[in-house]
């Protein structure tokens, strides 16, 4: 389902040495770094030093590093990369689900699920900050309820839980019928799993949904979570009163969510 | 084919409640239990896949992730990593109360001779900081230990000079009636940050008739104010002991920590120990305490419905052990059980004790829980003789009628218990009150979250987060 399918041909160590220049040539105020990929852990070495390299250089910036964290599941190399980023790094990965099968087939690797929970337990074990990303898909979402419940009893030390509502690109488009599904269906299970977290005390969030997708209740969880050059708003969204607290939707999708309709009053 | 991962059951409103090791409970529809071990299960279905990812069954031996499930197990143990950090000091038994119940063997403050010498002390927090735990809880008890301040002082200014080096998390707590409490133990508590912890039965009327005097309660109501007032609101708690009378009033008693600004209540039953003993029918005593209980949880629920925040907490223990990957810290509810490996308490005359219960056995003249004295090497108190027999019988997970019970995830062994109401240490579960209560509360809360969910749920993780 991944929105950004992966590319064969191997482009690690020259985008490698741009990054290297870009850390170089930047400027010192910047207070936040995302590393994403493709998966940034196939670097192997290459990441801690490029880690290393930004904190030398940047000392006060905070580095978010998307991965899908089976690579982790090496005690060594989770305690390297935490230790390299002085625990100024913070990191998001994806759980697809709580039943491994499921998740295995949604990542397209058999090891994938024990990996990278794996990983998450070693990022714990360093103390580090980690980001919980459910990416809501046609294959996950009728477990959101009990994804939540697993949550709370097997991976209690993340940080932040991200519900994300996915882009319609990519693999989500192109394998539409499988993975696509539309926010109103699922919406019902997502607000369970998001109060079952936010009543155990964790901090929850939706990105992507436009709020009017979204029952009241849950509008608290919702992030503008859409850049500003990815996003807009339909026709219908005009008359919105909540249009300046919503993520909006994104430019990139081939179409955008069924059901959108305006707030026209006060929340 | 799957295999299957340890858990219990029970059938509760029509549900199979299954338990498993870790304490994680699943809600199934009947016969669940019974499609699993006759491996009648159909594969990925939405209940099999909840089942594999709860760790109640697996697809091959052992599941992918077992190092995680090995992990959590760990976790609900971890007071055994954590080592013997509550440490009772009995620093006399005189009393400024006669209370009908008492557990504690007090005597009356005119007494000589039942109160701990300073080198005796002194000697007990030696032996406090010779275990490993990192935290370690100085909890002063009597008698009425406010009444000896300068023993106070002098213990708790020894630990602190003994942790400059140490470097322990040391935590203070005085057991205390608060009836008569002086500046000089004020000034105590407040420099030193100690808590107070009090008792108060309910309302005047009950409070003075247990305490066996007229103006106890407000004494002690008097007292809570003063505390409160110098060392802080939070600063103070309060623990109930449900006596004979108490039993007919669960929402009086309520209504009177309600009114006092409690955010906790602790319905205790009483426990055959000491005076207490005496009291009258014990099996009709559990047999209404359990009713009572149950009242006063419904009360405290519908109280929190309406918006005053007050959570019992044998129920948030419960509810940790149930809802959380945590255990409790509750000593009286751990297996390995909390005697020895996580309690030790030092009387007034020397005596190490594996348990405050098993004091209270040797002031009857029993020393079978006696560790030994506080001269005694710490290696030789913990390991002696005594606690290995004792070791055998502490682990509810090989004790027949425990081993099989649902609950065992959530409750705990309790050789001191058996022996002191049953006679032997390995103790009868058919006829055990001990057992009886504990199933009773526990499956009343289990209940309450599978039959009136909705509404429950959200007010229990209000309690325990």
């Amino acid at each position: 389902m991944c929105c950004q399918p992966p590319k064969d041909n191997d482009d690690i160590d020259e985008l490698f040495e741009q990054n290297i220049q870009k850390i170089l040539g930047a400027p010192k105020n910047i207070n936040y770094i995302g590393i994403t990929g493709g998966e940034p852990t196939l670097l192997g070495d290459k990441l801690p030093t490029l880690i290393s390299l930004i904190r030398e250089k940047l000392p006060d910036t905070h580095i978010h590093i998307l991965s899908n964290g089976r690579l982790f599941s090496s005690p060594e190399y989770a305690s390297n990369v935490v230790s390299v980023g002085d625990w100024m790094i913070s990191f998001g990965i994806p759980l697809h689900s709580d039943y491994e099968n499921d998740h295995n087939l949604i990542a397209g690797n058999n090891r994938a699920y024990q990996e990278t929970l794996y990983g998450l337990y070693n990022l714990a074990m360093n103390s580090s900050a980690i980001e919980l990303r459910i990416v809501i898909n046609n294959m996950n979402y009728k477990r959101l309820p009990q994804i939540s419940q697993f949550i709370l009893k097997n991976l209690s030390f993340v940080s932040w839980i991200s519900f994300i509502g996915m882009e319609r690109i990519g693999n989500a488009d192109t394998l539409d019928k499988h993975i696509w599904v539309e926010p109103k269906l699922y919406i019902p299970y997502l607000t369970e799993a998001c109060q079952n977290l936010s009543m155990a005390g964790y901090d929850v969030r939706i990105y992507n949904i436009p709020l009017c997708l979204l029952p009241p209740t849950a509008h608290i969880f919702a992030f503008q979570s859409i850049s500003e050059w990815k996003k807009y708003f339909l026709k219908e969204c005009d008359p919105c009163l909540m249009r300046e607290k919503c993520c909006g939707l994104f430019a990139t999708s081939s179409k955008p969510f069924c059901g959108i309709n305006p707030i026209l009053h006060q929340e | 084919m799957y295999h299957l991962l340890p858990f219990n059951f029970t059938n509760i409103d029509n549900n199979d409640v299954l338990i498993n090791e870790l304490g994680d409970l699943l809600v199934t529809p009947a016969g669940t239990a019974k499609s699993i071990i006759l491996h009648e299960l159909e594969e990925d279905t939405d209940l099999y896949k909840t089942l594999v990812s709860n760790y109640f069954i697996t697809k091959d031996p052992l599941p992918s992730t077992f190092a995680i499930y090995a992990e959590r197990l760990a976790e609900k143990k971890r007071f055994l990593d954590d080592k013997t950090s509550l440490h009772l000091f009995v620093l006399t038994l005189r009393c400024n109360q006669r209370c009908s119940y008492c557990q504690a063997s007090s005597l009356d403050s005119s007494c000589q001779n039942v109160t701990m010498t300073q080198h005796c002390l002194k000697r007990a927090v030696d032996l406090m900081f010779e275990s490993p735990s990192n935290h370690l809880t100085m909890e002063f008890q009597g008698g009425e230990p406010s009444l000896e301040p300068k023993l106070l002082r002098i213990g708790i200014e020894y630990a602190l000079k003994k942790n400059e080096e140490e470097k322990r998390d040391l935590t203070f707590v005085l057991c205390s009636n608060c009836i008569d409490i002086t500046e000089e133990v004020l000034d105590i508590c407040k420099q030193f940050d100690v808590l107070v912890s009090t008792s108060l039965d309910g309302p005047e009327w009950l409070h003075n008739n247990n305490r066996g005097k007229h103006n106890s309660y407000k004494k002690v109501i008097n007292g809570i104010s003063i505390v409160r007032n110098v060392l802080g609101q939070d600063r103070v708690s309060a623990l109930m002991t449900t006596s004979v009378l108490s039993l007919k009033y669960p929402l009086e008693i309520v209504d009177e920590y309600v009114s006092q600004g409690f955010n906790d209540i602790f319905l205790r039953s009483l426990n055959p120990y000491g005076l207490a003993k005496n009291n009258d029918n014990w099996d009709d005593y559990i047999e209404q305490f359990i009713s009572f209980y149950i009242k006063a949880l419904d009360y405290i629920i519908d109280l929190n419905k309406r918006g005053i925040f007050i959570r019992e907490n044998f129920t948030s223990i419960i509810l940790r052990k149930i809802l959380t990957p945590w255990n409790s810290g509750f000593v009286d509810l751990q297996s390995p059980a909390g005697i020895v490996n996580s309690v030790l308490v030092y009387n007034y005359d020397g005596k190490v004790y594996a348990s405050d219960e098993s004091r209270m056995l040797a002031e009857h003249g029993d020393l079978t829980f006696c560790l030994g004295s506080i001269d005694d090497d710490y290696d030789q108190l913990i390991f002696s003789l005594k606690t290995r027999k004792w070791a055998d019988l502490w682990n509810n997970e090989v004790l027949a009628g425990c081993s099989s019970c649902p609950y065992k995830s959530y409750c705990g062994a309790d050789p001191v218990r058996n022996y002191s109401t049953q006679g032997d240490m390995y103790g009868f579960r058919p006829t055990s009150l001990v057992c009886k209560k504990n199933y009773a509360i526990i499956n009343h809360i289990i209940r309450l979250l599978v039959t009136r969910h909705s509404e429950v749920y959200p007010i229990f993780m209000s309690w325990i987060r």
